[in-house]
């Protein structure tokens, strides 16, 4: 079982549980005791983000440090911001349990590619909760500012994004607050990189995989072209798709692309196999 | 978009990383650039930013106010995009027995 749902969840999906969108959750505390003065003037996310860049350093600068620094950083993320996929319909029953929703600038996309979303037709990311009514302290942050939407907004601007090829997932803000939806690809986003290249568990996947039904699948080739996670490949053997379902990370963004409904989305913890892959 | 996450093969033969430097005196306003950012296959830069005010936005043509940082420099292949693709000259990537 997903780990956070038996910490977080209330009996059900921890996403899925309003509670973890409430007012009261949101806080973040900055850790207590931490050696360096400067560290210590740095709010949690930052401090996480010096020790998740010793660890990607780390992983050949210095590999006998490299355990112990990602174990670390692995502990911290998933105390400050941690991220779990999850499908489009997910991601649209999601708007309907937290308020405000505003649409935002990805601050990955700013960090890897200089890429500045300063309009609402470019934002990427979407900013959940109480936090978003305060995004003016911070300008950089949230250049152009943030556009309050309204969940049938909000489910329109996922569709879009999802049409052009990213996957969501929610990000925690101090977990379990989930503190927005980001729409993510590979290699802009910062938390699939730390996890497929250097094993830092920034992102957690999510509640399905997907399947593809060979009699349905003609080889097109549309979802191979979607896959963030290199899950997807052309077997040309068979002439269909194959789908690696232990790389997979439930996204669904293979389904959602496919025009013959060749591909289903599996419950993980319905696969004996599956159920300890996160 | 096939990426498979294996492990390098004849491991024993050490895998040259390389040292790549970023000079902020030849370019102090990277963030009104980003050509290497930009054009990196690997993206391999990270942009940091320096100045960060409470209630005040940061220039881009301030300098100082960002920094590259190669932080994903173990990915890089050496293909050296990035280097012809700066206008100041800014980055020095060397790969040790390549010549310095």
């Amino acid at each position: 079982m997903c780990q956070y749902c038996m910490t977080h969840g209330h009996g059900q999906v921890w996403y899925k549980n309003a509670l973890n969108y409430a007012r009261q959750m949101y806080k973040l505390r900055k850790r207590e005791g931490a050696g360096d003065p400067r560290q210590k003037e740095l709010d949690p996310e930052s401090q996480a983000g010096l020790i998740l860049a010793q660890a990607v350093e780390a992983k050949t600068a210095d590999p006998q440090r490299y355990p112990e620094l990602k174990k670390m950083a692995n502990r911290l993320v998933m105390q400050t911001s941690v991220g779990q996929v999850v499908t489009l319909q997910e991601a649209m029953d999601i708007v309907d349990l937290a308020s405000p929703i505003a649409l935002m600038s990805c601050v990955c996309r700013k960090m890897t590619r200089g890429k500045v979303e300063d309009d609402e037709r470019s934002y990427t990311c979407m900013g959940l909760g109480i936090g978003m009514f305060k995004w003016d302290r911070w300008p950089e942050r949230y250049k152009g500012g943030v556009e309050f939407v309204t969940p049938d907004q909000a489910r329109d601007w996922l569709r879009k994004w999802n049409k052009k090829g990213m996957m969501h997932s929610i990000m925690t803000h101090g977990t379990p607050y989930i503190g927005g939806i980001c729409n993510c690809d590979y290699p802009d986003c910062l938390a699939i990189r730390y996890r497929l290249d250097y094993g830092i568990n920034q992102l957690i996947k999510g509640h399905w995989v997907a399947k593809v039904d060979y009699e349905k699948c003609n080889g097109c080739g549309v979802c191979v072209s979607r896959c963030q996670f290199g899950a997807v490949k052309k077997e040309v053997t068979t002439g269909k798709t194959n789908i690696d379902m232990m790389r997979c990370f439930g996204c669904g963004l293979c389904e959602t692309g496919c025009k013959r409904q060749a591909v289903t989305m599996v419950e993980r913890t319905t696969l004996p196999g599956m159920r300890g892959v996160w | 978009m096939v990426r498979m996450m294996w492990e390098d093969a004849f491991s024993e033969i050490p895998r040259s990383i390389p040292r790549i430097v970023w000079s902020m005196d030849r370019c102090p306003t990277p963030m009104a650039c980003k050509k290497c950012l930009e054009i990196c296959p690997q993206a391999v830069f990270m942009l940091i930013t320096v100045k960060n005010q409470k209630f005040v936005e940061t220039d881009v043509n301030e300098p100082g106010a960002y920094a590259m940082h190669p932080l994903f420099r173990d990915k890089c292949v050496g293909c050296l995009d990035c280097v012809r693709a700066c206008p100041a000259g800014a980055i020095n990537i060397a790969f040790e027995g390549e010549g310095d």
